[in-house]
């Protein structure tokens, strides 16, 4: 038994090379060769984990939209268009300016021109088609007149729009229960949304955590050597963390792809419709959503993978 | 230098009033033992008496319920989970089904255990330990074999091989011959002897009443899951549940 003694010590720079080749091997190259070794049964976890955060990213998407047309519908709600007679008289509309003006809930007051509406319309997707297709402007003068409250545009509204100058067909931009009416669309739509992602999330990670128990009990007698002959609990755990990882980061990989290409679709179907698809919605945004999904699956394949390993894994 | 007795050696492993419980079912009861460095002890007993459950205790697969185990001076009983991989590694195992890796040739077997217990070691120094350990257990020509291509007693040679490659100060063997013929046993026997001659403190639990014999060391009795009989080595000949 004598000649098992060990050698002379080396040199340090070697003994980390040879713990960090050692390291990647156990941990990562075990964790790669037994991912692709156990396809068939990680194959329902990638498939779910794929949905998850494909649907998170399409939420994202929507999320951008909503928050886009929030704030447009918020910053025109506090605008209120008063839409002028075709044959409305230049004093007529400068009467009715001025009495805006002196109205202590108006801040501003400006006239727009049947042209300057055609040019304004023009610049929004969807409308220069429309306005193209018209032989004439259906586009009306205004008063664009921006109040000070958004409580208080019904009551400027009311003081003008039997005004001889307003268009009494559609006399002005304002819609008591608008805004109310998307906020609370916008909030039903964002609390579904959540909780059909949180149950989504419980699936894929289920679905995941039973990959791993898999992937645990296939190799239980190469664990249990482990363990007996000592070897540190994270070089037990690791690679099947690093497996749920390599999971995740196939499904992140998967739908940031996925959802980047519906970005680049929904953009550019956007700029060649008559309806605007995804307002404010760019493929920057697109890229950003792309890369926290890729971020996003090695973590939750991680953090799943945890759980199953703390819960199957004994020491 | 003041001369030291084998008595007075600090003991590698201590059981202080140990007590285990499975349920309704007492599998130890109030145990108390030393062993010393360097010394082969046999653990005997019938089926059910408790000596599995005793080598668990040492190598903390389980807890007591009651008293202390200290192996090497870490305390098996009150061991947080971090600290487990330092006690395992401290502590040899052989079992009687041999738990080698199909997949893996015996050197890489050997070689495996000493990697996965210690990173700074390189795969050219894990290989050459491994196959001094091979040889020192006879089984250097069988290095590139695999577990189903070497008979019970090889296979066994290759697990004792992997229990000692990294020199741990303790080696427990749970029916090592168990599965052997009484010639293939006998030298698994004459091999633990070796081992325990190189100053490794060796337990085995075994029903092979001839071995214990012949050997003639320190035999422990277990029986209902108490201590009935330590007999020193050298009169291990009137067993108190094997004559009766």
């Amino acid at each position: 038994m004598g000649n098992i003694l060990r050698g002379p010590r080396p040199p340090r720079w070697r003994t980390v090379k040879v713990v960090v080749r050692n390291t990647f091997r156990y941990l990562v190259g075990g964790a790669i060769r037994n991912w692709l070794r156990n396809f068939g049964s990680t194959a329902p976890a990638l498939g779910s984990m794929t949905l998850l955060l494909l649907l998170v990213g399409l939420g994202l998407v929507g999320a951008v939209v909503g928050q886009n047309i929030a704030n447009t519908e918020a910053r025109d709600a506090s605008v209120l268009h008063v839409y002028l007679r075709d044959d409305a008289t230049t004093d007529a509309v400068n009467a009715l300016e001025a009495q805006l003006s002196g109205n202590p809930d108006v801040q501003s007051v400006a006239y727009v021109s049947k042209s300057e509406a055609l040019a304004r319309a023009q610049n929004r997707p969807g409308l220069p088609q429309l306005a193209d297709a018209a032989e004439s402007n259906p586009f009306p003068a205004s008063l664009d007149v921006k109040i000070r409250s958004v409580d208080r545009v019904g009551a400027v509204d009311a003081s003008v729009r039997h005004n001889p100058a307003v268009d009494s067909g559609v006399p002005s931009s304002y819609d008591p229960s608008a805004y109310r009416r998307f906020q609370q669309v916008l909030f039903w739509v964002a609390a579904v949304g959540i909780a059909f992602l949180i149950l989504l999330a419980f699936i894929a990670v289920t679905v995941t955590a039973n990959s791993i128990r898999a992937a645990i009990l296939s190799r239980r007698d190469e664990i249990g050597i482990m363990q007996l002959v000592g070897a540190p609990r994270w070089m037990v755990r690791g690679p099947f963390v690093i497996e749920g990882a390599v999971t995740g980061a196939a499904a992140g990989a998967l739908s940031g792809v996925l959802a980047l290409v519906v970005c680049v679709f929904a953009v550019q179907a956007g700029a060649s419709s008559f309806a605007q698809i995804a307002p404010g919605l760019t493929l920057k945004a697109g890229l950003v959503i792309g890369l926290f999904l890729f971020l996003a699956g090695p973590l939750l394949g991680s953090v799943s993978s945890l759980g199953s390993v703390r819960r199957h894994l004994e020491s | 230098m003041a001369d030291v007795t084998f008595s007075e050696l600090t003991p590698l492993v201590e059981f202080v009033g140990v007590n285990r419980v499975y349920g309704q079912v007492v599998a130890l009861d109030d145990c108390f033992f030393r062993l010393l460095p360097g010394e082969l002890s046999f653990l005997v007993g019938p089926s059910g008496a408790g000596k599995t459950t005793l080598l668990r205790l040492i190598n903390r697969e389980i807890k007591p319920t009651r008293g202390e185990v200290w192996v090497d001076g870490l305390p098996a009983h009150d061991l947080s989970a971090k600290r487990l991989a330092e006690l395992r590694r401290k502590v040899g195992v052989v079992f009687q089904d041999f738990k080698l890796l199909p997949r893996l040739t015996a050197a890489e077997n050997v070689a495996f255990a000493l990697q996965v217990t210690d990173l700074r070691i390189a795969d050219g120094e894990a290989r050459e330990r491994a196959l001094d350990a091979l040889d020192a257990v006879g089984l250097h020509d069988r290095a590139e074999h695999y577990p189903h291509e070497l008979s019970g007693g090889q296979q066994q040679r290759v697990a004792i091989a992997r229990a000692v490659v990294s020199q741990p100060p303790l080696l427990i063997a749970d029916e090592p011959t168990g599965n052997l013929d009484q010639e293939t046993a006998w030298q698994i026997s004459t091999l633990l002897e070796d081992i325990a001659r190189f100053g490794t403190t060796v337990l085995v639990a075994t029903h092979n009443m001839e071995i214990v014999h012949r050997l003639q060391r320190r035999v422990l009795t277990l029986s209902a899951g108490r201590i009935v009989d330590d007999q020193p080595a050298g009169r291990s000949a009137r067993l108190l549940w094997a004559t009766s």
